[in-house]
Parts: C-alpha cells; sequence; structure tokens
C-alpha cells in the first residue's frame, strides 16, 4: 500500500448567499496515494469543483481537516501556505478564462517562477523555452497570446504553467471537457506523460465517465455533496454497487454496437443542494428506495476491499 | 425502397470573414427517408451546424451565402423558394433544436404561453384550445401540465431542453434537426432525452437529423451516419456499415481517439495535429496533412465519392483501385 499524499476528513462547504444556505460540500473524507490518479465524477452542481478548489485552499472550508504529506494545512498561516502552494497546482476546464488575455504564453508560463522565486532570473527564459517543448508547444508561440492559440494548446499553456513550480499535487478539473475528442487524446496522453515523468498526483474531475475510467486508478462517485462510491477503477465499473452509480454507468452511451446493458434512466432532476432530500441524498430518484431511506443518512461503509459504499441495501 | 423526405445535394457554404473566405460547408450530399434519423457526426468547425441552418435557409447574409446545391423538400427545392414558403416550412414542416435550450425559449414569457402560441401560429385553433393541447404536450415530455404557467429560469437544463423539444415537436413536423441537442446536459439526463426523442419519433414517425461529435449517441438513436471533416462529408453508411467497419483514415482516427469504457487501453491513439484553418483547406484530400496512410496522390488529387458495400461511400484514394494501382506501378522501377 503506498502511502496518502493528501488526506481529507470530513470536509465541508457551505455557501451561504443571503438567507440561503448551498450545501455544496457536506462531509466528505478521502484520501490520494503518491503517483496515484483519484478520479472524481459526478453531475453538475454535485460538488466536484468546490472539493478541488478546497484541498488546495483555494476557498476555505466551513469544517474539517486537510492533511498534506502529514500536515493539516486548514492550520497553515498565509506563509506557510504560499511556500506549500508550490507543491499544489490546478488545471482549469475552460483554458481560456483560466489565461490571463494580455499576457503572452511566455510570459504566462513565466509568472509562477517568478512569484515563487524559483531559479535565476537569467536562466528563467530558458525554463519557459523547456517547459513548452516539454508539453508539445512550439518554442515560437512564446510572444504569442492566448486568443491566438486553439483550445488544445491553450491547455497545453495550462499545463505548463501548473508544471513551472514542480508541483507534486495538481487538481485536474475537467481539463479536457471543452476540447475535441482527437485533441482530448492528446492531451490526456500528454497529462499520463508527465505524470509519470515528474511522478504526480493528481485528483482527476470529470463528468465523462469513459474519460475518468481511462485515466484514474481510484473513483470516487459524488452526489449533492457527498460520495456514494469510491473504489479501485475497475472494481466500479465492474462490481457497481450503489444505485446512483449504477444508474449514471448505464447512461453512457458508449460508441459500439455490442448488445448493451439495459439502461437504468432516472427520473427528475438532481434535487437542489440549498434543500438537499432527507434521509439518503438520493432516495428522490432511487428506484430502490425503502422506508428507512428517507429518514436514516446511509454512511460510507467498506463493503468489500478498498470498496466504499454509501447505501442502506448494500 | 424506403421514401426519400429530403434530398440535399451539391451543398456549398460560405462565409467571409475579415476579408477572408470561409469554405464552411462544401458540396456535400445526402438524402433522408421517411422515419429514419441521420447522424452528422464531426468536430468543432466541421460544418454541421452550418449545413443544418443552410437546410432551413437561415444562414445569416452576410457574412454567410449560400453558394451552390439544392433541398429538395415536399416536391420544392428549399434553395429557390420564396422567403413567405419557407416561413410555412420552418417550425411547421421542419423544425429545429439548439444546443443550448435557452436560445429557443424567451425569458418573458412563461413555457407554456410560448408552446401554445407556436401551435396557434401554425394551426388554426383558438387560443384556449392552443393552451389546453401546449399542456398535453408538456405531459408527453415528461413535465407536469400545471408548470407550463411556469418562466424559463424556473426550470433547469433538462427540462428546458425537454420543452425545446415539446416546441419542436408541437406541429408534428416531418423533420426534426437537432443540433447537438444533449451535449449541454448531464449523462442521466441525455439519457431522458434520448430517450424522449426516440419515442415521440417512433410514435409519430418523425424523421430527424441529428447533430453531434458523440459517437455513442450516435449507436444509440441513428439510423445512417454521416462523417465530417472541414466541410466534406468524407464517410457515410448505415449504423452497421460505420460502426462495423469504419473505412475513411479519419472515422478511424475519431473512434481510435475515444476512450471505450468496455475496453481498457493504456494509451489512447490521438489523430495528430489540428482542425485546418477553414480559410486555408489543404490541397487535394483536406485530411491528407493529418492521415497516416497519405500517399503522393492525396496532396493534389481530390478523392472522388467511392462506393463500397451496400450503402457506405467513402472520399478516400485508398479505396480507388485506379490510384492504388498506379501507385505500385510509379513505385515499382524504384525497387531494385
Ligand atoms: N461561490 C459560490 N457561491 C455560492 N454557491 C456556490 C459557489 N460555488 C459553488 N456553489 C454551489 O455549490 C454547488 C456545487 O458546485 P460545484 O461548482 O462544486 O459543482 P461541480 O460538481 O463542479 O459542477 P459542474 O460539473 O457543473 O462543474 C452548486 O450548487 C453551486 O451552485
Ligand atoms: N457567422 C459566421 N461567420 C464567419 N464564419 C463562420 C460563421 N459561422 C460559422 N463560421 C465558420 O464556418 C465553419 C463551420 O462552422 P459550423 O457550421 O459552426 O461548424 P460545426 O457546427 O460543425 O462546429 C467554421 O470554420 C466556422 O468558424
Ligand atoms: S485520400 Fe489519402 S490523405 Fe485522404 S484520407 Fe485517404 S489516404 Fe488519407
Ligand atoms: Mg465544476
Ligand atoms: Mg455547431
Amino acid at each position: 500500500m503506498s502511502q496518502a499524499l493528501l488526506e481529507v476528513n470530513n470536509l465541508v462547504k457551505h455557501f451561504t448567499t443571503g438567507t440561503q444556505t448551498v450545501k455544496a460540500v457536506d462531509g466528505i473524507s478521502l484520501s490520494i496515494n503518491q503517483s496515484e490518479t483519484l478520479g472524481l465524477v459526478g453531475e453538475s452542481g454535485c460538488g466536484k469543483s468546490t472539493t478541488g478548489r478546497l484541498t488546495l485552499r483555494l476557498i476555505e472550508s466551513t469544517s474539517g481537516e486537510i492533511n498534506f504529506e502529514g500536515q493539516n494545512i486548514n492550520d497553515f498561516n498565509k506563509r506557510n501556505m504560499k511556500k506549500m502552494r508550490k507543491e499544489m497546482q490546478m488545471i482549469f476546464q475552460d483554458p481560456y478564462a483560466s489565461l490571463d488575455p494580455r499576457q503572452t504564453i511566455g510570459e504566462t508560463i513565466m509568472r509562477p517562477l517568478m512569484v515563487h522565486q524559483i531559479g535565476k532570473k537569467k536562466d528563467r527564459y530558458n525554463q519557459v523555452l523547456e517547459l513548452m517543448e516539454k508539453v508539445g508547444l512550439d518554442p515560437r508561440w512564446v510572444n504569442r497570446f492566448p486568443h491566438e492559440l486553439d483550445g488544445g494548446r491553450r491547455q497545453r499553456v495550462g499545463i505548463a504553467r501548473a508544471l513551472a513550480v514542480n508541483p507534486k499535487y495538481i487538481v485536474c478539473d475537467e481539463p479536457v471537457s471543452a476540447l475535441d475528442v482527437s485533441i482530448q487524446a492528446q492531451v490526456l496522453n500528454l497529462m499520463q506523460d508527465i505524470q509519470e515523468e515528474f511522478n504526480l498526483t493528481y485528483l482527476f474531475i470529470s463528468h465523462d465517465l469513459s474519460v475518468v475510467k481511462h485515466v484514474s486508478d481510484r473513483i470516487a462517485v459524488m452526489y449533492l455533496g457527498k460520495i456514494v462510491e469510491l473504489a479501485e477503477a475497475e472494481e466500479l465499473f465492474h462490481n457497481t454497487q450503489h444505485p446512483y452509480t449504477k444508474a449514471l454507468l448505464s447512461a453512457v452511451p458508449v460508441p459500439t454496437l455490442e448488445e448493451k446493458p439495459h439502461k437504468i434512466v432516472l427520473e427528475g432532476d438532481v434535487p437542489s443542494p440549498k434543500n438537499p432530500p432527507s434521509g439518503c441524498r438520493f432516495h428522490t430518484r432511487c428506484p430502490f428506495a425503502e422506508a428507512r431511506c428517507k429518514v436514516e443518512e446511509p454512511e460510507l461503509r467498506e463493503v468489500g476491499s478498498e470498496h466504499f459504499v454509501a447505501c442502506h441495501l448494500v | 425502397m424506403k421514401e426519400v423526405l429530403i434530398e440535399v445535394k451539391d451543398l456549398s457554404v460560405q462565409y467571409t470573414s475579415e476579408g477572408k473566405e470561409i469554405k464552411a460547408v462544401n458540396n456535400i450530399s445526402f438524402q433522408v427517408n421517411k422515419g429514419e434519423t441521420l447522424g452528422i457526426v464531426g468536430e468543432t468547425g466541421a460544418g454541421k451546424t452550418t449545413t443544418a441552418l443552410a437546410i432551413m435557409r437561415l444562414i445569416q447574409t452576410p457574412p454567410g451565402k449560400i453558394r451552390n446545391g439544392s433541398v429538395q423538400f415536399d416536391g420544392k427545392d428549399l434553395l429557390q423558394e420564396k422567403e413567405s414558403v419557407l416561413r410555412k416550412v420552418r417550425g411547421n414542416k421542419i423544425s429545429m433544436i439548439f444546443q443550448d435550450p435557452m436560445t429557443s425559449l424567451n425569458p418573458v414569457y412563461t413555457v407554456g404561453d410560448q408552446i401554445a402560441e407556436v401551435i396557434w401560429l401554425h394551426e388554426k385553433v383558438s387560443k384556449t384550445e392552443a393552451r389546453k393541447k401546449a399542456g398535453s404536450i408538456l405531459e408527453l415530455v415528461g413535465i407536469p401540465a400545471e408548470r407550463g404557467s411556469e418562466y424559463p429560469h424556473e426550470f433547469s437544463g433538462g427540462m428546458k431542453q425537454r420543452v425545446g423539444i415539446a416546441i419542436a415537436l408541437a406541429c408534428n413536423p416531418q423533420l426534426l434537426i437537432a443540433d447537438e441537442p444533449t451535449t449541454a446536459l448531464d449523462v442521466t439526463i441525455q439519457a431522458q432525452v434520448l430517450r424522449l426523442m426516440t419515442n415521440l419519433k417512433e410514435k409519430l414517425n418523425t424523421s430527424m437529423i441529428l447533430i453531434t461529435h458523440d459517437l455513442g449517441v450516435v449507436s444509440e438513436v441513428c439510423d445512417k451516419v454521416a462523417i465530417m471533416y472541414a466541410g466534406e462529408i468524407v464517410e457515410y453508411g448505415t449504423l452497421e456499415e460505420i460502426f462495423r467497419n469504419p473505412s475513411h483514415p479519419y472515422t478511424q482516427g475519431l473512434f481510435n481517439s475515444i476512450p471505450n469504457m468496455n475496453k481498457k487501453v493504456r494509451r489512447l491513439t490521438p489523430i495528430v495535429g489540428l482542425m485546418p484553418d477553414p480559410t486555408e483547406i489543404p490541397s487535394g484530400c483536406s485530411f491528407h496533412p493529418r492521415c497516416p496512410k497519405a500517399m503522393k496522390e492525396c496532396k493534389s488529387m481530390k478523392p472522388g465519392n467511392i462506393q463500397l458495400n451496400g450503402e457506405h461511400k467513402v472520399s478516400c484514394h485508398l479505396f480507388d483501385e485506379t490510384v492504388v494501382r498506379g501507385r505500385v506501378e510509379t513505385n515499382e522501377p524504384s525497387t531494385p
């Protein structure tokens, strides 16, 4: 068993706007091992991005613990946190919105080197060119601006910027969702290569289950701010336990003519996280819900080796 | 023999932008039979939306212009008819659903009123009658009739898209053109919407053109498939033909690029390079700079449409015997 690089315990984030409270993340615990990819899946609004940002302390948690290399970073002051930032980076879904339109590609990748005072001033330009080469960007683009690049190249800039500080942990928030399939495959391969080369640990957030299965060692499934199932990737797909995971997997249109498993089409929409259902949050859409599901909240329990499920029926 | 509902022939559309010509759609031809669904598959910029808009003659001019072609529907060439004739066809005989469910809904009217208005405009019924029918159409797409009194912003994305479908189907169109109708939706909601579209299509015998970049969605709802690249249809066939025997190197590249949940591969095989700049489409076969099988001829000669088995057609020199044989001959002298 490899060692946990990141571990969160009972993490909670409630956003309050006016009189209403959104329970975006409502008590989740998970750990990510050194050099591992943990996939985080779930439908829009279930709290994936919020979870990712919390682990980096880009937003402050309402309560809970975030241990990075055994230290609770929630207790860190500004100065220590800035040092820690070097170890933890993020790649975003929309590579355009996350790049400053007035900065050239070179300046964008140079910035984290300056902020964290990495390397000597005179070497930084060469470091930038090396990083560009590493992520498959022609160094001739160094003085271009983000709007001159296509989505795939912009995402490579985002990756180079994250790599610049030589981090250990990267939160990848839907890094290929905005890209066309042929470009998506190029970027996924690049992310795999740099993970191997730099021994990176990923939290890989996506709503695309095929992509998540391809990249992840283990996968956590979220529903309305909670983790409902967590297991090793093959185990999750072939020994699915939670009714929500079953529905989610069966809903994915697989590009094949082979016989497909029966689709479980869920009725209705995901309820609002402002007012999540009582008991098991999934009970309003669950085809198997029983009386106790409405009142009693199921805990995330280990049901097999390293396989965790939160459901009364399992 | 199936009855043809719509036949598009030699359609070309161009846009002018900053003084440059963008060849968005180049000489494409296809037909859709009654009750069938054609999937048009391609990546961003391939010309899918432009094709759909051209069929409805909704290309904004300028910057766009339909350069060439015909669209035979109901005994008429839609590209030649007067605007007044087209207005009767749109939303009546042919309707369209867009990717962003918000664009088809007006935020200041209730959902029920919007559906009723479509019915009232297209069918000569009273307003009360139209309202009643609007309610039953909402029920048909799985939304309680009483929610018709709500405004679009009170609906979730999936509900809005189902309303879009309700409006598009309100007048029993013969053809439904759906442009990436589920791309913005979560998979469980996508499953609801796709099931709804397939059920309605079967019940009403509507024909459909489904535009998508998702081969998974294609495998679940389409009968025929057209693969588009740089404004051209590079491969066409029945669902079986395309999925069992993808033949164009681009189609093969698409299949290899997507991670497949049922198969474990360590690394994906992407298509190298990028989509071409639409103002400078490569000579010969427009795919040649990215094609792993490109030959000398591919750079200079445009491949014709080559008929394979059944309805399967492909536009690639690899299937042209004269090119392939000629190539062997030209190669021979150089082999010692
Ligand atoms: N700054 C904020 N203020 C108020 N509510 C917020 C804020 N950020 C997120 N939320 C709410 O928290 C919930 C979880 O949001 P989050 O962005 O984490 O979801 P997600 O799973 O990443 O969704 P998506 O797949 O759409 O990106 C949503 O209901 C969202 O509206
Ligand atoms: N209004 C417009 N003005 C200029 N160019 C356009 C316009 N609409 C589309 N195009 C161009 O036409 C080509 C095809 O676009 P489109 O039909 O939207 O493709 P798709 O729907 O397959 O993504 C692209 O190169 C696009 O940039
Ligand atoms: S015509 Fe040539 S370049 Fe084009 S797809 Fe066929 S082999 Fe490749
Ligand atoms: Mg998100
Ligand atoms: Mg489009």
